[in-house]
C-alpha cells in the first residue's frame, strides 16, 4: 500500500506524527498515477515533510488527501517538463516484502529483488565516529560502485568510505542465516559506552523484566527470546506507519497494489526545491531517528545521577553517599552537582553542530529548565508568557518563507494563515480559551511570535494579511473588527448575539447580590454597573476587548452606559425596557 | 423653589408655598428617575431617543407637580429636577440642555421653548437660559382657558389677566399662577381663533370671550 490516508488538521493541514517536521509546501500541484491523471487529485498542495510527501486537495480537502511515506520510496525521478507539459517528480514505490521475488521485472529498478532484505538489519559504524548507521535499504553491495550515493553518518555528517558500507552489507546478508544473531551488534554496544557500570543499552526482557548484556540472544535468567535491538528498531519504524488513522480507504482505484508510481506535477513551479529536499529527506531519514540509540549520558566522576536516567542498581550505589550530607549543606551539594552537570552537557553539546543536532532533545529540556527558572523570580508571568515559554515545542509545525516555493507571497500568507489557526485551536494550548475565546491581534502577534522562539518571525503586515485569509480559507477563527477599528481574533462560532446573552446572564446575576451596603437605587431591580475592568476579569478578556465587547452590546442597544467620575459603567438597558410614561393631558 | 423662580417672588402669596412644598414632598418621581444612568445621556441613537423621551415625560410630570412653567436651566440644575441626591447623580447643563433643545424640536413634540425675543433665543440656548416647559401647549391652554370660562358662565365678561391667573376663582385651575406672557400668548391663540378679544395698555389688560 503505497498511498496512504492522511490526518488533517483543523486548519485543513497535514497532522504531523511526532518527531516529524514540516520541510516545503507548493500549491498547484496535481497527482498521476504512472502516466494518467488521477481524477479529483489535480488542484492541490503539495507538503513534504521529514517522512511524507503529502498530497492535500484544494477542492475538497477531506476527501482527497494522501500521504506517501518516504520510508516507502524506492526511488524518484525528476522531469524538468517541456512545452505545455509541467516539471513532474516521480516517486517509486519499493517493491512490497511478500511480493518481493515476483517482481524482479520493475522497470528501470536498480536494486535486486532481495535488496530490501539486508537493509533490515544491516549496520555500519563509523569509522570516524563509530556510531552505527544503517545501511541503505537500497543499497546493493553487488551492484554499488563508486557512484553510488552513499548517506553520511548520522551522528557525524562524514561520509563513509564505500568498502566499509560494502564489507557491513555482505556481513550482514552472511549474517542472516541465524536470524536470532543481531547482525553487528558489538558495535553497537561500543558505539554507546558507558561509563558507569550499567549499560544504558541494555535489553530488558519481556518476560522476566531483567536487564540483559545487549549481546545476549536470550534472557539469563528465564532463557526467553530477547528482542534484537534492530527489530526493536523496526517496531518502532512500523509505529510510525501504523499511527495514521484508520479512516475510511479511498473509493478509487488508487487503491490498488498495482501503483507504478506517483507524480507529483508543478504547475506552478517549487519542483526544484521540492525535488531538493525530497533528496535530502530521503537521504536523512529521519524516520529510522526515532529509534536511535540515545547518546551516552556523560557522568562525572563524583557520580550524580541524573534522576531520570539513573538505573536501579547505580541509585542504590549512590544513595549512602548521598545521604551523608542532609541540610543546607545537602542542598547546597545538590545545586551544585546539577550545575555540575549541566556544564557538562552544554559543554558537550556544543562541542559540535552534529552533536547538538542528537542531543537536541536534552538541550531543549535544558533549556526550558534555564528559562523556568528565570521566570520564577518575575512574578508577571502570565499565561501568556507561559505559553510562550513552551516555544520549543511549538515549533515543530510552523510554516517559514524558505519552505514555500515559487516565491509566491499568497502561498506564504495562506499556509501560515493556516498555522496560525491551527495553533490557536490547538486543546492542548488552548491559548484562545486562556484569553476568555477572544484576542486581540497584536496580543496574538506577540504571542505567536514568541512561540516561535525567536527564529522566522513573522512581520506584522504578513500577519495581518494571513488573518485576514481566515474567512476564505473557512477555517475555524475568524478575524474581527471593532468600531474603534482594534482587531481581534476569535472562534468562528462565537457571534455578537452569544457575547450579548452572556453579559446579560452576567449582568443578570448582579440582581441577587447587594453591591454595596449604602447603595441607593433598587439594585434587585437594575442590577448594577459594570466596568470594563470588572468584565474583563470575569469573561478572562483584555481590557480592550471587554470594552469593545462592551460597547458593541451597547450598540446593539442590549446595554447602556453611565460616565461617572469614576469611568464609564454598563447597565442594562432599562431605558428602553422601563415604557416611557407618558404625561397624562 | 424661589431658586427656579417659576413664579414672580413679589406676587407669591405665603399660602402658595405651602402648596408647592407638599407638591414637592408628595410628589412621586417615575422609576427610571432611581436608574443612574438615566443621568448620562446615550451615544446609541435608539437608547437615546428612548431616554429623550423619558426625560421630556419626567420634566412634564414634574413641573406639572410643581406648577412650574418656565425653568432657567442654571437654576434648575441643583433641583431634585434634575439631581437625584439620594443617588449622588445629576445630570450635567452640557446634557440638560441637550434634553430641552430636544423637547424643543419637533421629535420632542415641542414640549419646550427657549425665551426671550429672537435675537435672545440662541444666546438663551448656548448659554443654558430659561425656557418654556410645555406640560400643556398653548393651544391646550387656550383651550383649558376656554372651557373654564364657558363652565363659570363668563362668556362675554370682561376680565383681567390678574383675575384670570392670581385670584382666588382660579386657584384649583391648573393654570392658576401661569406667568403673564405665557398667558398672553394662550389668549393670543384664542384672539386668532376669533373667539376673544384683549383690551387695555401694558399692565392692565383685559380679556373678553364670546
Amino acid at each position: 500500500m503505497f498511498l496512504h490516508q492522511l490526518d488533517l488538521t483543523t486548519a485543513l493541514r497535514p497532522s504531523l506524527l511526532p518527531e516529524e517536521t514540516l520541510l516545503f509546501v507548493q500549491d498547484a500541484v496535481g497527482l498521476y498515477e504512472g502516466k494518467f491523471k488521477i481524477p479529483q487529485y489535480q488542484n492541490g498542495q503539495a507538503y513534504l515533510t521529514s517522512h511524507r510527501a503529502c498530497y492535500v486537495d484544494h477542492s475538497e480537502p477531506r476527501r482527497n488527501s494522501v500521504a506517501i511515506h518516504l520510508k516507502d520510496v524506492e526511488r524518484h525521478d525528476f522531469y524538468a517538463g517541456f512545452l505545455k507539459s509541467s516539471p513532474k517528480i516521480t516517486l517509486y514505490p519499493k517493491p512490497l516484502k511478500q511480493l518481493s521475488s515476483s517482481t524482479p521485472d520493475r522497470s528501470g529498478s536498480p536494486a535486486p529483488a532481495p535488496a530490501p532484505a539486508p537493509s533490515v538489519s544491516a549496520t555500519w559504524v563509523c569509522p570516524i565516529c563509530s556510531f552505527s548507521n544503517p545501511v541503505p535499504s537500497n543499497f546493493d553491495p553487488a551492484a554499488a560502485n563508486v557512484r553510488t550515493p552513499l548517506p553520511p553518518c548520522l551522528a557525524c555528517g562524514i561520509k563513509p568510505p564505500l568498502i566499509h558500507v560494502v564489507k557491513a552489507a555482505i556481513a550482514a546478508i552472511s549474517n542472516r542465516q541465524p536470524p536470532e544473531l543481531p547482525p553487528k551488534y558489538d558495535e553497537t554496544s561500543v558505539s554507546a559506552p558507558s561509563k558507569s557500570g550499567t549499560n544504558p543499552n541494555s535489553l530488558v526482557c519481556p518476560r522476566c523484566t531483567f536487564q540483559n548484556h545487549p549481546s545476549l540472544t536470550t534472557c539469563e535468567m528465564c532463557g526467553g527470546a530477547l528482542p534484537s535491538p534492530v527489530s526493536k528498531r523496526l517496531e518502532a519504524a512500523q509505529e510510525i506507519g501504523r499511527a495514521e488513522s484508520p479512516g475510511p480507504s479511498l473509493s478509487t482505484p488508487l487503491k490498488d497494489m498495482a501503483i507504478e508510481s506517483i507524480k507529483f506535477s508543478f504547475r506552478c513551479g517549487g519542483e526544484k526545491i521540492f525535488y531538493e529536499r525530497l533528496k535530502n529527506a530521503l537521504v536523512q531519514r529521519k524516520w529510522l531517528l526515532q529509534s536511535a540509540p540515545p547518546i551516552p549520558k556523560p557522568r562525572p566522576a563524583s557520580g550524580t545521577p541524573d534522576d531520570g536516567f539513573s538505573t536501579p542498581t547505580d541509585a542504590t550505589a549512590q544513595d549512602p553517599a548521598r545521604n551523608k550530607v542532609v541540610g543546607i549543606a545537602g542542598l547546597e551539594r545538590r545545586g551544585l552537582e546539577q550545575r555540575k552537570n549541566n556544564e557538562v552537557m552544554i559543554g558537550s553539546s556544543f562541542e559540535d553542530l552534529e552533536a547538538l543536532m542528537t542531543s537536541a532533545k536534552e538541550i531543549i529540556a535544558l533549556a526550558e529548565q534555564f528559562a523556568s527558572q528565570a521566570n520564577l523570580g518575575t512574578n508577571g508571568n502570565s499565561e501568556a508568557s507561559a505559553l510562550a515559554s513552551q516555544s520549543a515545542s511549538a515549533l515543530g509545525l510552523v510554516t517559514t518563507k524558505d519552505m514555500l516555493g515559487s516565491g509566491s507571497e499568497s502561498l506564504y500568507v495562506s499556509e501560515l494563515s493556516r498555522n496560525l489557526a491551527e495553533w490557536l485551536t490547538d486543546d492542548t494550548r488552548g491559548i484562545l480559551k486562556k484569553e476568555g475565546g477572544i484576542m486581540t491581534l497584536v496580543d496574538l502577534w506577540a504571542v505567536f511570535n514568541r512561540a516561535r522562539g525567536g527564529v522566522e518571525l513573522v512581520s506584522p503586515a504578513d500577519f495581518e494579511k494571513a488573518a485576514r485569509m481566515w474567512d476564505k480559507l473557512k477555517l475555524p477563527v475568524r478575524l474581527r473588527q471593532f468600531k474603534s477599528g482594534l482587531l481581534v481574533v476569535q472562534g468562528r462560532d462565537r457571534t455578537d448575539e452569544k457575547t450579548i446573552a452572556s453579559l446579560l446572564v452576567w449582568l443578570e446575576m448582579l440582581h441577587t447580590e447587594a453591591p454595596a451596603p449604602d447603595t441607593q437605587w433598587d439594585w434587585e431591580q437594575y442590577g448594577r454597573g459594570v466596568t470594563a475592568q470588572e468584565a474583563a476579569e470575569w469573561f478572562g478578556w483584555s481590557v480592550g476587548v471587554a470594552t469593545e465587547e462592551l460597547e458593541m452590546a451597547e450598540e446593539s442597544g442590549a446595554l447602556c452606559r453611565e460616565q461617572g467620575l469614576d469611568g464609564v459603567r454598563f447597565w442594562e438597558n432599562w431605558l428602553v425596557r422601563l415604557p416611557v410614561e407618558t404625561s397624562a393631558t | 423653589m424661589t431658586s427656579i423662580s417659576s413664579l414672580p417672588a413679589s406676587s407669591a402669596p405665603s399660602t402658595t408655598t405651602t402648596t408647592t412644598t407638599t407638591a414637592q414632598d408628595t410628589y412621586i418621581f417615575s422609576p427610571i428617575y432611581s436608574f443612574p444612568p438615566f443621568f448620562t445621556l446615550q451615544p446609541n441613537p435608539i437608547t437615546r431617543s428612548s431616554q429623550l423621551q423619558s426625560w421630556s415625560a419626567h420634566i412634564q410630570s414634574y413641573c406639572r407637580a410643581h406648577r412650574l412653567f418656565s425653568i432657567s436651566l442654571i437654576d434648575a440644575l441643583p433641583t431634585p429636577l434634575f439631581t437625584n441626591a439620594t443617588l449622588s447623580r445629576a445630570l450635567s447643563l452640557r446634557d440638560a440642555k441637550a434634553v430641552v433643545h430636544w423637547m424643543s424640536t419637533k421629535d420632542g413634540g415641542n414640549r419646550a421653548e427657549w425665551t426671550g425675543r429672537k435675537g435672545d433665543v440662541e444666546a438663551a440656548e448656548t448659554e443654558g437660559g430659561r425656557a418654556w416647559i410645555y406640560w400643556r401647549r398653548p393651544e391646550e391652554w387656550a383651550q383649558v382657558i376656554e372651557d373654564w370660562v364657558d363652565r363659570t358662565g363668563q362668556r362675554g365678561t370682561v376680565l383681567t389677566l390678574y383675575e384670570v391667573t392670581e385670584s382666588d376663582a382660579t386657584r384649583r385651575e391648573e393654570f392658576w399662577g401661569m406667568e403673564g406672557e405665557l398667558l398672553q400668548r394662550c389668549l393670543g391663540v384664542c384672539v386668532k381663533k376669533g373667539k376673544a378679544q384683549i383690551f387695555g395698555g401694558e399692565g392692565s389688560e383685559g380679556v373678553k370671550f364670546f
